[in-house]
């Protein structure tokens, strides 16, 4: 039974995993942007969701929406102040990562600043566990996470296939040389996978302040998380993202059968390094780009 | 006014050596590592350990700190001899992550999140060093020895491997360099430099715990690297210089308010790496506009 329910919680968790890894996905698999302050984006998220909701006192959907657009401004700043000029004139990895880096340090003190350093938790009676057979406590947020990411993945899956942007932003994963010779500009596809990518977080930002809670490191948590995903689902991928991100919520929790929740975070890295050592290109490598 | 400027000198000191030592692994070998702060704490649990068990000798105590950050750094250079730039980032956070969970949580090694309390004073040739000024003029020739070593190393024919393969793996290879080797010696050396400056700093305070060995210190001194100039010889010790009077220097502005000084600090130095990155990419102490890598 213990099992079984830390399976449940390793769902809940793994949906909040890939639906934060997807967004990092897009965004790294498309641009080649090593876009580390994703994880800003994150926090970004949810201080303003509960600044508006539970601070203000407005309705949750307006809270969603004013969040989605805080997300998709710091992204689409990023990219067009920091990034653009970066690779106007050299732009290596190196480089960019240092820049992006920086904006983390910037967002997480001001928020610290702002917010307080302390824990946020966003307060719902939906995060109750409600015992559903014997001894299986099942909150009602896990239905909704599920439905959430199941229609959120659905639509990703709609817009990657069926429209151009969608389309043009998989090109540009594959072979960047090939989308400019077809006339398309790079630079304002990246726009398009900066906006989708950083509007992705919002969900998972949300639904994390509502189970566990946060605080303004916790950065640095949703990044190895989106890089862990994001690797060992294989660069390029963004379903393998989405799959390894659940995968690692699962491991992580059943994980607990056996050891103390502080170890959780090894868990996960011992996959990671395991990936490095035997199979770097991840599971969904290359060659099977969705 | 003395004791206080004792008391910087030697914090000064600790973080140079960090700073150099890690520019050995980002400016030379190009090998970007985010835990670097494990190495540290790898020294300073290591040098509490010895003091409080074996020996109070200083030399003895350094040698093994050094010894145990070399052996743990395979845990560093095993991703890096596999995987190159947003991967090794991955690996090397998660390294950070780890080290901290492991700090935390080894009590019988590393006293759990409480920490190590009363290291015992070191002793050199059997004179005891105590006073501040004894410790800064520890501190100060551990420096200048980290110096002489990575300033040997990196203008030595050793360096310019590690030049060779940071800016052309393949061609470094075809060179009939030994890349695996170059960067793995790198990774060791800087390690175990870098425990040095952990022995130093567990033995000036007498006390140690998880808290000075987190992702925060990691990026300290990264920022302490790139702000300064990677790939330089001093461009690491002026970044560290300048990031620790940073806090000294906003406590002037009595504006502030207390509390916040730190995240000021933090702000400061993240906007500084931030438009570092646009403006300037080599860092304060570069030539012109050559980048890093």
């Amino acid at each position: 039974m213990l099992l079984l329910q830390l399976f449940v919680n390793g769902i809940q968790v793994g949906i909040l995993y890939a639906l934060t890894a997807v967004g990092f996905s897009l965004i790294f698999g498309s641009t080649k942007i090593f876009h580390f302050a994703h994880g800003a984006t994150f926090v970004i998220a949810a201080y303003i969701f509960q600044f508006i909701y539970a601070g203000l006192g407005l309705h949750w959907i307006l809270a969603v929406i004013v969040a989605m657009m805080a997300t998709v401004s710091f992204g689409l700043f990023l990219n067009r102040f920091v990034y653009v000029p970066i690779q106007r004139h050299e732009g290596s990895y190196f480089t960019i990562f240092v820049a992006s880096f920086g904006s983390v340090i910037i967002v997480q003190n001001l928020i610290g600043i702002i917010f307080g350093r302390g824990f946020l938790v966003i307060d719902t009676p939906l995060s109750r566990g409600v015992e559903v057979v014997d001894n299986l406590l099942v909150s009602p947020l896990l239905g909704i996470a599920l439905l959430c990411a199941v229609m959120i993945f659905g639509g990703l899956h709609l817009v990657m296939t069926r429209t151009h942007v969608g389309i043009a932003l998989r090109a540009l994963s594959e072979s960047p040389e090939l989308v400019r010779t077809f006339g398309l500009s790079a630079r304002r596809l990246s726009v398009y996978a900066f906006a989708l990518g950083s509007s992705l977080v919002v969900p998972a930002a949300i639904f994390t302040g509502a189970t566990s809670g946060l605080n303004p490191t916790i950065g640095y948590h949703v990044m190895l998380i989106s890089l862990i995903s994001t690797i060992v689902g294989g660069v390029g991928s963004i379903w393998g993202a989405a799959i390894v991100g659940l995968m690692i919520g699962i491991a992580e929790n059943l994980a607990l059968w056996q050891f103390d929740s502080q170890w959780s975070e090894a868990v996960s890295f011992a996959i990671l390094f395991l990936f490095i050592i035997f199979r770097p290109s991840g599971l969904f490598g290359r060659a099977s780009v969705h | 006014m003395i004791a206080y400027l004792l008391n910087l000198g030697v914090f000064f000191c600790v973080n140079a050596i960090l700073a150099v030592t890690l520019n050995l692994i980002i400016g030379y070998a190009g090998i970007f590592t985010m835990a670097h702060a494990v190495f540290f704490g790898i020294g300073a649990y290591t040098a509490a350990f010895v003091a409080m068990n074996f020996t109070s000798s200083l030399i003895v105590v350094t040698l093994a700190a050094m010894l145990a950050g070399g052996a743990l750094s395979f845990l560093v250079a095993l991703p890096a001899l596999r995987v190159r730039d947003e991967y090794f980032v991955a690996a090397s956070l998660g390294v950070q992550m780890l080290g901290v969970t492991i700090f935390s949580e080894w009590k019988a090694f590393t006293g759990g999140l409480g920490g190590v309390l009363n290291i015992p004073l070191p002793t050199i040739f059997g004179y005891e060093i105590s006073t501040p000024t004894e410790f800064f003029i520890l501190a100060l020739s551990g420096l200048a020895l980290v110096v002489l070593i990575s300033r040997s190393l990196a203008r030595g024919s050793f360096g310019r491997n590690l030049m060779a393969v940071r800016d052309s793996e393949s061609a470094a290879l075809a060179l009939g360099k030994n890349v695996a080797v170059i960067k793995t010696l790198a990774i060791v050396l800087s390690s175990s430099l870098a425990a040095i400056a952990g022995t130093i700093y567990a033995y000036y305070l007498s006390f140690i715990n998880v808290q000075s060995f987190t992702v925060d210190t990691s990026v300290l001194i990264m920022a302490m690297v790139i702000i300064g100039g990677a790939g330089t010889i001093y461009g690491p010790i002026v970044g560290a210089a300048t990031l620790m009077l940073l806090p000294s220097a906003l406590s002037y502005l009595w504006f502030l308010p207390k509390t916040e000084i730190g995240s000021i600090q933090q702000i400061i130095y993240g906007l500084a790496m931030v438009l570092l990155m646009i403006y300037r990419p080599g860092g304060m102490v570069s030539s012109g506009t050559k980048s890093a890598r």
